[in-house]
């Protein structure tokens, strides 16, 4: 029996992924399912055969306030959905840590600014963000409608905190969606992200 | 304008006034004291040393960064204005450190910092002084992370030595990391991970524990330990790639350090080997041929058709597991019992057939529900609430009563009810399918763990297909004997033994019972143990006041009521010591074995230590079996502690959803699971789920 199953097993070992190897771009995008600020279930897989846009974000950094603040954030939001993309904008910051807001808190801190995210989901024990590699906020990830990772990394080309380089800075996620939305390969598929750290709990 | 106001119009703008006062050489926030330091020892001229540098002291627990910030940060930047024709160079990192942040790693500095620059005069430089400014932003951080900047600016006499930070500059110039002439290192480059190879390091670190920082960010996964050796005076390490790598580098400068140094070594590596292009669709990095598993044919994924075949015969061996044994004593009697009649028997095993498949598809049914609503549970989910435990252990308790001969079913049931079942003992063998199946379920059957890996990755229809066939397959043995009479006939004929045969049967239930009290003991305590315990006496009293042969109605309408309220009276007193969280996620863990979990997996094989993971739960009876048996061995635990192989025992009795994604990750929804991690391995090598200590033996004996 033992010769039987020997195969077996190592068939279903095949099928899981690398402990520490996180999403990675060309392969496809993990799947998660998560509440949103209203307590609604979102899945990613809702959203197959459409394009969508994860964004990492926390309101106490303050180089998500940098694109917050400018406007900067909302104008890709609004560009984005506008092309029938999905935003979903995640907050893994641990219910231990000073920056973290209750769902409540949250939303109404994304619509304060404006925000046009599809959906605000709570990640607070960070299992999505620890199946993205996400590292800072913003961090963003680009997936399209087959489910594959497209784009991975920064939200533009300047990593400084000053909302006056936005102007100069190259947005790769505009530049992602555009190329992958004209059916497209991304010519910059990863870059690196920069910002605070993603707060993850202390648990690990 | 009176002299109060003047005073507060004076106090409100003097802090503005000082802002906008040329800025001098400090810069003070909560988190640091930066000051713009210089070291020209012999004044400010052409060929004289002149070194300028920004001094960072932080509050305690805040840091800055490397030149490579690690997994988030950014490195320190200076912008310098210096006189036309005065040139500052790059900055002059001393060794960095890593700092850990859950999850992620940084590379940076705390307490103390000086980051020098060394600076050329021109040849015409005849000014009395130098004027220095300077534009600094940093990044600090601590739990969060502040940007901030200042702008400096000093004078330096040019014919006068300025030497008041001699020790700072001194102190940097030695936390600097040397290069190694001798030295050389190369870094192959595989799908996933590289190899560095590095000679010449100091011969004083060998066998010592290396750092290695390399200067490119966006390459490697920083936060994984390298898994490194050393042979002789050459260093080896293979380092995992950042599955989101962003850079390619030709060559990849790096720093070591080993712990004790004030300065690390720095070397450029070769990197040799192409890089995997960057998001192209890299093979998965699971599994490492001839790494951590025996070499296996590249697998394809399981088809549809041969997942099917695989679950109807995991089906069939579900039915040899510890946990089917008391329902297959029920369906013992069943054959018994209809042996006489043929087609009966044959319509019986039909109907138990239907009866599993549907308890198998409407369980699918429910997970894949749960599944749809983020909810991460796993197979033998069921058990795992203390409800549903002492709601099984009521029913066994029943049914052992009711062989036992304590009550009768026919008594207790309204007449058209018994009767119903009299006259269709289909219902009778489709109930005893569902039953089979809600006891069978968490015992996964080596088989089931493949399938069912498969099917929860499945689209809807094709899961539920699975499931079906693992529930066709767990009938088929039953169906096979009610279809062939010589089967059936082999069973000893209908007499008086079958009432001592009942009774026996029911102490194979009760001993299920004595099982599920402990699982319940497990998960929340010896209270609700206790208070389950309980509630079974005011059951039993219920049914044998009400049920018991011969009781005369007169009897039966005074107990009756009695029982009731003993019954609810047991359930109110119960019910609180029930609740899941009465005790704390204490596991229980013996010298040997310590609690589970990824990050401590993480860690040991990192550093080069073999881990054994055991998934195990108090309610899977094969767990039991194998802990007690296989590891429990001396020989067993001896070839553990010869590999010092780091025990970790990972307790499902509960609802855990770091387990339940590991499980998933490793292609399960069930436990048992056994799962031996190689040394700088992310992927274990899975053992049976019928452990044999041979297995494990020859396991251990294959680590490298």
């Amino acid at each position: 029996m033992k010769s039987l199953l020997a195969p077996l097993i190592l068939l279903a070992a095949a099928g899981g992924t690398n402990a520490w190897a996180s999403a990675s771009v060309g392969q496809p995008a993990p799947a998660f399912s998560a509440s949103d600020t209203a307590g609604r279930a979102v899945s990613l897989a809702d959203f197959r055969g459409r394009h969508v846009v994860l964004e990492w974000v926390n309101p106490g950094c303050p180089y998500v306030r940098k694109h917050y603040d400018s406007g900067n954030m909302q104008a890709t939001q609004r560009s984005a959905t506008a092309q029938g993309v999905v935003w979903l904008a995640v907050n893994s910051t641990s219910p231990d840590h000073r920056d973290h807001l209750a769902p409540a808190r949250m939303a109404g801190w994304m619509q304060g600014h404006g925000a046009v995210a599809s959906s605000t989901l709570m990640d607070e024990d960070g299992a999505i963000g620890r199946a993205y590699g996400a590292r800072t906020t913003p961090h963003m990830y680009v997936i399209d409608p087959q489910g594959t990772l497209v784009y991975a990394g920064a939200i533009d080309s300047k990593p400084t905190a000053n909302a006056a380089d936005i102007a100069t800075a190259t947005n790769h996620v505009k530049e992602a969606l555009a190329e992958t939305l004209a059916g497209k390969a991304v010519s910059t598929p990863v870059t690196r992200p920069y910002g605070c750290s993603v707060k993850y709990g202390s648990a690990g | 304008m009176n002299r109060l106001q003047t005073l507060i119009v004076a106090l409100v703008t003097l802090p503005s006034l000082a802002w906008s006062a040329p800025p001098g050489a400090e810069v003070r926030t909560p988190q640091v004291r930066a000051e713009l330091v210089a070291q020209a020892p012999e004044g400010v001229a052409p060929g004289k040393p002149l070194m300028l540098g920004l001094l960072i002291e932080h509050q305690p627990g805040w840091h800055t960064y490397w030149k490579n910030p690690g997994d988030s940060g950014l490195p320190t930047r200076l912008t310098w204005k210096l006189p036309e024709g005065v040139t500052a160079g790059p900055i002059e990192w001393p060794t960095p450190g890593k700092l850990p942040l859950g999850p992620l790693l940084n590379y940076g500095y705390d307490g103390r910092l000086l980051l020098p620059v060394s600076v050329q005069v021109p040849a015409n430089f005849a000014a009395e002084s130098l004027d220095v400014k300077l534009s600094a932003e940093w990044l600090v951080c601590k739990d969060v992370c502040i940007p901030e900047q200042g702008e400096f600016q000093i004078q330096i006499p040019a014919r006068a030595a300025t030497a008041a930070h001699a020790q700072l500059f001194a102190d940097a110039s030695a936390a600097r990391p040397r290069p190694l002439a001798s030295a050389e290192g190369t870094a192959t480059v595989s799908a996933t991970w590289l190899d560095l190879r590095v000679t010449g390091l100091p011969a004083e670190w060998r066998g010592r524990p290396v750092a290695f920082f390399p200067e490119t960010p966006g390459v490697i996964q920083n936060a994984a330990e390298p898994q490194a050796h050393w042979e002789g005076p050459v260093w080896f390490a293979r380092v995992l790639l950042d599955p989101q790598r962003s850079e390619s580098p030709t060559s990849l400068p790096a720093v070591f350090t080993t712990s004790g140094e004030t300065a690390g070594a720095s070397l450029p590596l070769t990197v040799q080997g192409a890089w995997p292009a960057i998001g192209a669709a890299s093979p998965l990095p699971a599994v490492q041929p001839g790494e951590t598993l025996p070499p296996v044919d590249p697998a394809p994924p399981m088809g549809l058709p041969l997942a099917i075949l695989f679950a109807v015969l995991g089906g069939m061996l579900l039915n040899l597991m510890p946990c089917v044994f008391p329902v297959l004593s029920l369906k013992v009697i069943g054959f018994a019992r209809h042996s006489a009649q043929r087609g009966q028997l044959l319509a019986g095993g039909l109907a138990y057939t239907a009866g599993v498949v549907l308890s198998f598809v409407a369980l699918a049914a429910l997970m894949l529900a749960l599944r749809a609503g983020g909810e991460q549970l796993g197979w033998g989910f069921q058990l795992q609430s203390p409800w549903v435990v002492s709601a099984l252990a009521a029913l066994f308790t029943l049914i052992g009563l009711n062989l036992a001969g304590l009550f009768e079913i026919g008594s207790l049931l309204p007449d058209r009810l018994a009767t119903l079942q009299a006259r269709h003992p289909m219902v009778d063998s489709a109930l005893t399918g569902v039953l089979a199946v809600a006891v069978a379920a968490p015992c996964t059957a080596p088989l089931m763990g493949a399938s069912l890996g498969l099917a929860v990755t499945l689209p809807e229809p094709q899961a539920l297909t699975i499931f079906a066939a693992l529930g066709l397959g767990m009938a088929l043995p039953y169906l096979a004997a009610s279809a062939w009479p010589a089967l059936a006939r082999a069973l000893p004929r209908p007499g008086p033994w079958m009432v001592t045969f009942k009774g026996l049967m029911a102490f194979p239930m009760f001993a299920t019972v004595v099982w599920l009290v402990w699982v319940l003991g497990q998960q929340v305590g010896i209270d609700g143990a206790a208070a389950l315990l309980g509630m079974l006496v005011a059951l039993a009293f219920v049914v044998w006041a009400v049920g018991a042969p011969g009781r005369s109605r007169r009897t039966r309408a005074i107990l009756g009521p009695a029982g009731a309220i003993l019954l609810a009276l047991a359930l109110s007193w119960a019910a609180p010591a029930l609740r899941q969280d009465a005790l704390a996620a204490a596991v229980p863990s013996t010298e040997a074995w310590q609690p589970w979990s990824s990050e401590r997996v993480a860690e040991a094989v990192a550093a080069g230590r073999p881990v054994f993971v055991d998934f195990t739960a108090a309610w899977c009876v094969t767990c039991q079996y194998n802990k007690r048996s296989t590891l429990s061995k001396e020989e067993v635990m001896a070839d553990f502690r010869a590999r010092n192989v780091l025990l970790l025992r990972a307790d499902w009795t509960r609802r855990d959803v770091a387990i339940s994604n590991e499980l998933s990750r490793l292609g399960r929804t069930g436990v048992p699971v056994y799962a031996l991690f190689a040394p700088g391995t992310g992927q274990p090598r899975l053992l049976n789920e019928i452990l044999s200590v041979a297995e494990v033996r020859d396991a251990l004996a294959a680590l490298p």
